[in-house]
């Protein structure tokens, strides 16, 4: 299997960054974000920004996560709630048992609920402990595009946040800083949207768990020089990849999508049960998260229609619209879908979808059941064999 | 030709060597655990014929690393069904730690499948948990004539045992609580089936299918009279050396 040279830039850029949080600097002030929050107001303001998100999902994928899991179980919290909160919640708790003692302590949280609503009470948890404010946006679930109220009602609230952000720091926001920043993070999702288009070749130049790799920069770093320069980087070589005809270097027999959160701790174990039988994942639906498209005019217009048309955000009819436009456009042979245990707006609905999917294209689905940071409910043997015979039943083995 | 069908379950072992003029040479049926594979081997040998091709399947497929292809239990069923009951859509396999339903396409491939949860409720598991909690055979489960029932609702096997417990130390009849369990096994697999549909006809294998009242219970609930095959354990095994031969009789090597 023939490996992306550009992940070596990825790495430099991601310990870059992780390393930057943790230097000391003076009137250096750090904000705590949700994945789907405003952060191009922060950049734009000279705040930095940590994920406890991202930061779950990599404790996670370095086999980390039980550990602070469990802390935070052990401290009362439900093993019903979602395990990147569990595992976030856990470092907090105990900087000790943390990969890089968690993340540096915040001056501010802000919390945007256009993902889920676990959010709001897990930051809500962090403010209390943390004894640091809050800010909260709130963004009503859309169907289709967002009203024009909708609009009004998110952009209402991001003036309060920079209200709340100049009040906090002493400083002001500079309207063509936030243009510049919004200008580079459409650009970012734009080149984003393009490299995962990459994959609708035959062979596909790039499969899902390089995604979910690859995802980090545009969820922890949008907005900034870095991630531009990185998807490009990237995004030149998958275009070489497909000049040559190559693909990921492993023979594509079926071509599949993924929908749902990866299994982080069992990233590539769960891929290379697929790849054992020529399954390839051209797709998933979550990396597609961050492709949004920033409109020109009013700032703060363009981003509360732009975060508030998050898919996650929206309802039934639009996931199953862009769940079939995905398998349709990557010729997919076949749908895996991960009902994932901790990411219940995600996951609820799978069933449901996977009935319709099945009705409309008579696509072979599969449903495994795991959960993105909790090893606890990952059973290998279980899944192993889910897998085989639904390999087997894209594989005309008869 | 002769070949050989490899089945090492979660509790049973079981191998099948067949003649392709359609008779089965030999068969066994043992425990799993550790030896599983030793025990293969010498079975194998201890027939005493050069044997052709080997298929294993089962959770323990990956141990029987001499034969000729790994594959999963659910493939073999279906063609072992193609051969034996060509008109299954449908089939019923509860086994020791699972229990599966698998829907047979038109042309006789696997089109769908669904599996119990991560649990062992509606499996052979649960009746040997259940009898050993009544310190009854697993055997003597089957033998309950018609008539009244406890109702064990828990899903999960050890708050179901303690059902079980509770009706034992409130005084209920045996075989009126051996009634009740069969009824709770019968009641979670006929859900999964119509989870994913229950297309006659419809055949039940594994161990479980031994237990008379319990096919009776899915018949029942699922309105459909089940065929349910002489060696119900063996079915896999069966279905395994089947595609042995096919892979012997097919030049394509590596080709899926």
């Amino acid at each position: 299997m023939s490996r992306l040279t550009s992940t070596d830039y990825l790495k430099k850029v991601m310990s870059r960054y992780y390393t930057g949080l943790r230097i000391p600097s003076p009137g250096k002030r750090i904000a705590w974000v949700t994945s789907g929050a405003p952060v191009e107001i922060l950049r734009a303001m000279n705040i930095q920004v940590a994920y406890p998100e991202n930061y779950a999902a990599l404790c996670a994928a370095r086999r980390q996560s039980q550990r602070l899991i469990e802390i935070a179980e052990s401290s009362g919290l439900s093993g019903d709630l979602c395990s990147y909160a569990r595992c976030h919640i856990g470092s907090v708790l105990s900087p000790n048992a943390a990969p890089w003692k968690g993340l540096p302590r915040p001056a501010v949280l802000i919390c945007c609920n256009n993902i889920c609503s676990t959010v709001t009470l897990w930051y809500e948890y962090l403010a209390d402990i943390l004894k640091v404010p809050l800010f909260f946006i709130d963004t009503p679930r859309v169907d289709g595009a967002p009203a024009s109220h909708q609009v009004a009602y998110v952009k209402r609230q991001l003036e309060d946040l920079v209200c709340f952000l100049e009040a906090r720091f002493g400083r002001r926001l500079d309207e063509q800083a936030l243009k510049a920043t919004l200008k580079t993070s459409a650009q970012t999702a734009k080149l984003w949207a393009n490299i995962r288009s990459t994959a609708m070749k035959r062979p596909s130049p790039i499969e899902a768990p390089d995604l979910f790799i690859a995802m980090a920069p545009i969820v922890v770093l949008r907005g900034t020089r870095a991630a531009l320069d990185f998807y490009q980087l990237l995004h030149k070589e998958l275009l070489v990849r497909i000049d040559n005809g190559v693909g990921i270097g492993r023979y594509e027999r079926v071509r599949l999508v993924w929908d749902n959160i990866a299994i982080w701790h069992a990233l590539f174990r769960v891929n290379q049960m697929f790849a054992a039988h020529g399954g390839v994942f051209v797709a998933d639906t979550y990396t597609g998260g961050w492709t949004f498209e920033l409109m020109e005019g009013d700032p703060l217009e363009s981003m509360a229609h732009a975060y508030l048309s998050v898919f996650l955000n929206k309802g039934f009819a639009d996931r199953l619209a862009d769940l079939e436009k995905t398998l349709s456009e990557y010729g997919a042979d076949g749908l895996v879908m991960h009902a994932n245990r901790s990411c219940k707006p995600y996951s609820l609905i799978q069933p449901e979808l996977a009935r319709e999917i099945s009705r409309r294209m008579g696509l072979p689905i599969l449903l495994l059941e795991s959960d993105m940071a909790d090893p606890r409910a990952y059973a290998e043997e279980q899944l192993r064999l889910r897998i085989e015979a639904f390999m087997e039943q894209l594989g005309g083995i008869l | 030709m002769i070949t050989a069908g490899i089945d090492i379950g979660s509790s049973a072992l079981k191998m099948v060597i067949w003649e392709s003029t359609g008779k089965i040479l030999a068969r066994y049926v043992g425990r799993a655990g550790y030896g599983s594979e030793a025990r293969a081997r010498e079975f194998c040998h201890s027939i005493g014929v050069h044997i052709d091709a080997t298929v294993a399947t089962g959770y323990g497929r990956g141990l029987i690393d001499w034969a000729d292809r790994s594959v999963t239990e659910l493939t073999c069923q279906v063609r072992w069904a193609r051969q034996e009951v060509p008109a299954a859509r449908t089939i019923i396999d509860i086994g020791g730690q699972d229990c599966k339903v698998i829907r047979i396409s038109e042309s006789g491939t696997l089109a769908d499948f669904l599996l119990n949860d991560k649990c062992a409720a509606g499996t052979g598991r649960f009746l040997e948990v259940m009898a050993a909690a009544l310190d009854v055979p697993v055997e003597e489960l089957s033998g309950v004539p018609d008539g009244p029932s406890v109702s064990i609702s828990s899903t999960c096997t050890v708050f179901a045992e303690s059902e079980v417990m509770s009706a034992v130390a409130g005084g209920r009849n045996k075989q009126e609580v051996i009634r009740g369990i069969n009824n709770a096994v019968a009641s979670r697999v006929a859900a999964l089936a119509l989870r994913l549909g229950c297309v006659p006809d419809l055949v039940i294998t594994g161990g479980v299918a031994q237990n008379a009242r319990i096919v009776d219970a899915i018949a029942s609930i699922l309105s459909t009279r089940p065929v349910v095959p002489k060696e119900p354990q063996l079915t896999a095994a069966w279905g395994a050396a089947l595609l042995a031969h096919d892979k012997f009789l097919s030049k394509r090597e590596g080709s899926y």
